[in-house]
């Protein structure tokens, strides 16, 4: 078999094995690229509500902070609470966090849920799970890495590195080179 | 025979050791530490306990929404707590974990900032946490100790 009918057949079979990857990695990397605009694996839902009567900050227990939740039809299972400063008190609660004014019952609530497919892409993407993902992660860099090489030795003739594609591949370089000169 | 048993022993002995003293979510490295210092210590004088690698237990009461790059833990002092941080993308701290008590084991670092940091630093925070922020209440140079966090267990 000749040297480029392997390149092809390496480049097409390892182009569909990395398919799936690839839109997880460029989908998370754009949503990751603008996190100074957006928060991408997460949404948080912030309201302002009031209490029907003011509490007083004395004696604020358990039972009390049972009855804010109850008031507010707060149903996610009580984690723990904070007083950040004597005016405020921050309730803790599954998928939900609580801060309270208890001197005029304000309460700003902010809900937050994971962004259903980002979180998760994100997740793979910036390597959180680490362990045996890692080295799979490695393996999909160096996976690109000879799709790339491979992909230069496609086509021969005019359309192929000879012609066209040096142009391209020119560019490629050129360009991160560039913004390197702009910005680095 | 005898070698084998004392070989066993120490393999068991060095898997133990690498056994975290605590349960929940892993970040970071392994703690090594199983004895916290309690943060009203750390308040009381912070320039002794820089550099010092510790442990510190506590409430995590507001974690960085768009990295998970730091969480401020609550202090055994009433109204006060104690800023997490880590290398960014290195460990990212779930949004869940407020709430939960977290173990962190670190090294106190301080930094000095002058006026105009510190303004961009508060400013900056305020914007992260989503909350007003008064630029005068920054008055002069400040200066912030907090644990640059090398692991963290957060209970479930």
């Amino acid at each position: 078999m000749k040297w480029r009918r392997w390149n092809n057949l390496i480049h097409r079979d390892l182009g569909y094995f990395c398919f799936g990857l690839t839109i997880i990695y460029a989908v998370s990397g754009i949503a990751v690229n603008h996190i100074e605009s957006w928060n991408p694996s997460y949404t948080i839902e912030r309201s302002r509500t009031r209490l029907a009567e003011p509490l007083s900050s004395d004696g604020l227990d358990r039972e009390a902070i049972a009855s804010i939740l109850a008031e507010l039809d707060e149903n996610g299972a009580y984690k723990n609470s904070f007083w950040p400063d004597p005016d405020t008190l921050q309730i803790f609660v599954e998928g939900n966090t609580l801060t309270v004014n208890p001197g005029t019952g304000e309460i700003l609530q902010e809900k937050v849920s994971p962004r259903p497919v980002l979180h998760q892409m994100n997740y793979l993407h910036l390597n959180h799970p680490k362990k045996l993902w890692s080295w799979f992660a490695d393996l999909y860099a160096l996976f690109l890495g000879i799709l790339a090489i491979t992909g230069l030795f496609v086509l021969k003739g005019k359309k192929g590195i000879a012609g066209r594609g040096a142009w391209l591949s020119g560019a490629g370089i050129i360009l991160p080179l560039l913004f390197l000169w702009l910005y680095y | 025979m005898r070698q084998i048993i004392f070989g066993a022993f120490v393999l068991v002995l060095l898997a133990a050791g690498n056994l975290s003293a605590f349960e929940g979510d892993s970040f970071g490295l392994p703690l090594t530490l199983s004895e916290p210092t309690m943060v009203s210590e750390i308040e009381k004088s912070p320039e002794s306990f820089v550099g010092k690698r510790i442990l510190i237990t506590g409430t995590v009461v507001e974690v960085c929404a768009k990295r998970g790059c730091w969480l401020d833990l609550a202090s055994d002092t009433p109204f006060k707590k104690i800023q997490v941080k880590v290398t960014d993308g290195v460990i990212v701290f779930p949004m869940s974990a407020r709430g939960r008590t977290a173990h962190v084991e670190g090294v106190i670092e301080e930094i000095k900032l002058s006026e105009k940091e510190a303004l961009e630093y508060r400013s900056h925070q305020a914007e992260e946490k989503g909350v007003p922020f008064d630029p005068a209440a920054v008055k002069g140079p400040q200066t912030i100790y907090r644990l640059k966090a090398l692991g963290a267990v957060i209970e479930k």
